[in-house]
């Protein structure tokens, strides 16, 4: 099943549409998987078994790899837009071996050598500190304030959650392309550049936090029973 | 988990933020966490449990509302492995899902986003 995190469900919808999924395609409206499973970016995922058990916790979950990262960059392009396209490629690529995780998963269930115990997934289910905590409730006070005053109200609650939690790329790219899509645009502004209204952006985010190598909660998938 | 008031009742905590108001304590799973105090008559003292699991609270005094963040007593994001699916979800049509017929099948649940 796939769940978006977009607090406006008309975004996700014609993605949704476009796909015709056969699967429960679910909208989360206030990012509240963020805290039940932690989704801190996209895509992520969790396995669960036949009795509502967690057996992987949140980790990036791409099954194919990107054509961005195999792309030649264009001579001429803008500055920043290069700096941009630098970062992607340089984002780890562990789709293929994920991919063959998933598929063993699917095949062996709970003999497969991925799939951990309920104490090995709560053991490296992401650590939660007090700022962690506070960032959540500032974003989901900011997304209550969003839905029933305003953006400009969410927006102070928005601002602490992204220097609470800067690893939470969720709370900042979901904040962010409201304010850089241009009204009345049929798609979200993926760019993300700064602006006037948030300290970060997508670049500069990824540049503080070490690059696109450190952009991901990356699988460990290197465990064999 | 968004309250507009500091005592709630206990089926709307529980509803709410996963955790059960119970007499030996506040629990989920099979974590209990004593919470003297945390259920009188019913009703749950939102700041008494709030202590107790570490949950930091956020209040919007202009709008009257309070944000409950998620506890942090475990250190983990996930305190079970138990999966906790979220009423709120919603599909295109806005409508609620039925998690119950997942059971018996697995599941993987991948997040995505628009932007």
């Amino acid at each position: 099943m796939t769940v978006a995190l977009d607090i406006k469900p008309e975004h996700a919808r014609p993605w949704i549409d476009a796909a015709s999924p056969t699967h429960p395609s679910l909208i989360d409206t206030t990012h509240c998987t963020n805290e039940l499973f932690g989704f801190i970016n996209v895509p992520m995922a969790v396995w669960i078994d036949e009795n509502g058990v967690i057996v992987r916790p949140a980790e990036q979950a791409s099954i194919e790899r990107s054509p961005a990262r195999d792309m030649q960059i264009p001579d001429g392009v803008p500055d920043r837009l290069k700096r941009m396209m630098t970062e992607v490629k340089a984002i780890p690529d562990d789709s293929a071996a994920y991919r063959a995780a998933l598929l063993d998963w699917v095949r062996k269930g709970s003999v497969s050598p991925y799939a951990m115990t309920p104490d090995e997934v709560v053991g490296v289910s992401r650590a939660i500190s007090n700022d962690n905590a506070l960032a959540s409730a500032c974003f989901a006070m900011g997304e209550h304030l969003h839905r029933t005053v305003g953006h400009d109200a969410a927006i102070p609650y928005w601002r602490r959650a992204h220097a609470l939690d800067p690893d939470n790329w969720t709370y900042k790219r979901q904040a962010w392309t409201l304010v850089t899509t241009p009204e009345g645009a049929t798609e979200n502004d993926l760019m993300q550049g700064p602006n006037d209204v948030y300290e970060g952006n997508w670049l500069d985010d990824v540049l503080a936090a070490g690059g696109g190598g450190n952009y991901y909660v990356r699988a460990n998938l290197d465990r064999p029973k | 988990m968004i309250f507009s008031s500091l005592r709630v009742t206990a089926d709307e905590f529980s509803s709410t933020s996963g955790w059960d108001a119970k007499p030996e304590g506040i629990c989920r799973g099979e974590l209990c966490v004593p919470a003297p105090g945390a259920l009188t008559d019913g009703m749950v003292d939102v700041e008494v449990v709030a202590d107790r699991l570490g949950m930091p609270i956020v209040h919007d005094a202009d709008h009257g509302v309070w944000s409950l963040g998620p506890a942090t007593v475990t250190g983990r994001t996930l305190s079970s492995a138990v999966a906790r699916f979220p009423a709120s979800l919603i599909d295109v049509m806005g409508r609620g899902f039925d998690f119950a017929s997942l059971r018996g099948r697995r599941v993987i649940m991948i997040a995505w986003a628009s932007w």
